[in-house]
């Protein structure tokens, strides 16, 4: 399926955000995500299904002062 | 010297530290082991999906810091609020350096949108500590309001003014019932040991330890500043006079020449 993703188009293999994560190879610590402008608590991305109308955007931590 | 609390924290060291503008995660762990510093800031970003970033997370949460993110790139109060909340889920706290600045260019804090995001976050069981100016009635409304601590500017983020705003840090420091940590604008040493000497809880460096040519040594300095000045603030400065006063006995035995 194709959903937006950090604000473009992303074809998605799998079905929840914890899947998504996966995919992108990324590290689990340190980001969080939010999906159609609702932030998701870390406990419930494994069972967050993603669909053709979600926007979601992954944030990290970074320097900063 | 005394340890700081901040809601229920106990800080040996009265020196904050910012992660910020260092060249490498390296250098940026060496000038934090030097500072002594219990509590560094971070930021949040979208992530970038093409590239793997430095992780400076890591051997941060190793060395047992204390986590502060900051709202840094929020505008409005409803910006920085959804800021905090991806940070609490980022970073896993619910301390939140509550920063909204709409203007790039000079930097200033939004203080009537950082009073709105402050009470929603509040009721929202963050523990907001917010950068504000140095405005001794917005401070005492934060502080009212449930801020656990103020940071009030010295002068313009990474400007090294040092503490241009010192009169009106004087005020809020003495009206303040929470501690005062004088953020922003800290370009030397001595403007750390005169915030502290002034009565500062504690004071936050970021650039000028960051873009020294030698990052680690400037921490060092900045740790003994900062000490140098609280253990001064603790042992009751001198009251300053125009009039001079001896500091020798004035005795006549000069006059029992003559």
């Amino acid at each position: 399926m194709k959903i937006m993703l950090n604000d473009a188009p992303y074809e998605f293999a799998g079905e929840t955000l914890e899947d998504l994560i996966i995919e992108l190879d990324k590290s689990q610590q340190g980001i969080a995500i939010a999906l159609n402008q609702q932030v998701v608590p870390r406990s419930l991305w494994c069972s967050t299904g993603l669909d053709e109308q979600s926007l979601v955007f992954i944030f990290e931590s970074i320097a900063g002062g | 010297m005394s340890s700081l609390l901040i809601a229920g924290h106990e800080f040996r060291s009265r020196l904050f530290t910012g992660t910020g503008k260092y060249a490498s995660a390296n250098a940026m762990m060496d000038s934090i082991t030097a500072s002594e510093s219990e509590l560094v800031t971070l930021s949040l970003r979208r992530m970038d999906l093409k590239h793997q970033t430095d992780n400076i997370l890591q051997p941060l949460q190793k060395k047992g810091m204390k986590l502060l993110p900051n709202t840094s790139g929020a505008r409005t109060a409803k910006e920085a609020i959804f800021a905090a909340e991806l940070a609490r889920e980022a970073l896993e706290t619910n301390w939140v350096k509550l920063e909204i600045h709409p203007d790039p260019r000079y930097l200033m804090p939004d203080g009537m949108e950082t009073l709105l995001a402050a009470e929603a976050l509040i009721k929202k069981g963050f523990v907001v500590m917010p950068y504000v100016h140095a405005d001794p009635v917005l401070c005492k409304r934060l502080e009212e309001i449930g801020c656990q601590c103020v940071m009030p500017l010295g002068s313009p983020i990474g400007s090294n003014m040092g503490l241009a705003s010192r009169p009106f840090l004087e005020i809020i420091i003495e009206q303040s019932r929470v501690p005062v940590i004088v953020d922003a604008g800290i370009g030397a040493p001595s403007d750390a040991a005169l915030a502290m000497e002034i009565g500062a809880d504690a004071v936050l460096v970021n650039t000028a330890m960051a873009v020294a040519n030698q990052p680690s040594k400037m921490a060092n300095a900045f740790r003994l500043a900062v000490e140098a000045g609280r253990m001064a603030y603790e042992s009751g400065l001198g009251e300053r006079r125009i009039q001079a006063q001896a500091t020798s006995p004035l005795t006549d035995f000069i006059g029992a020449l003559s």
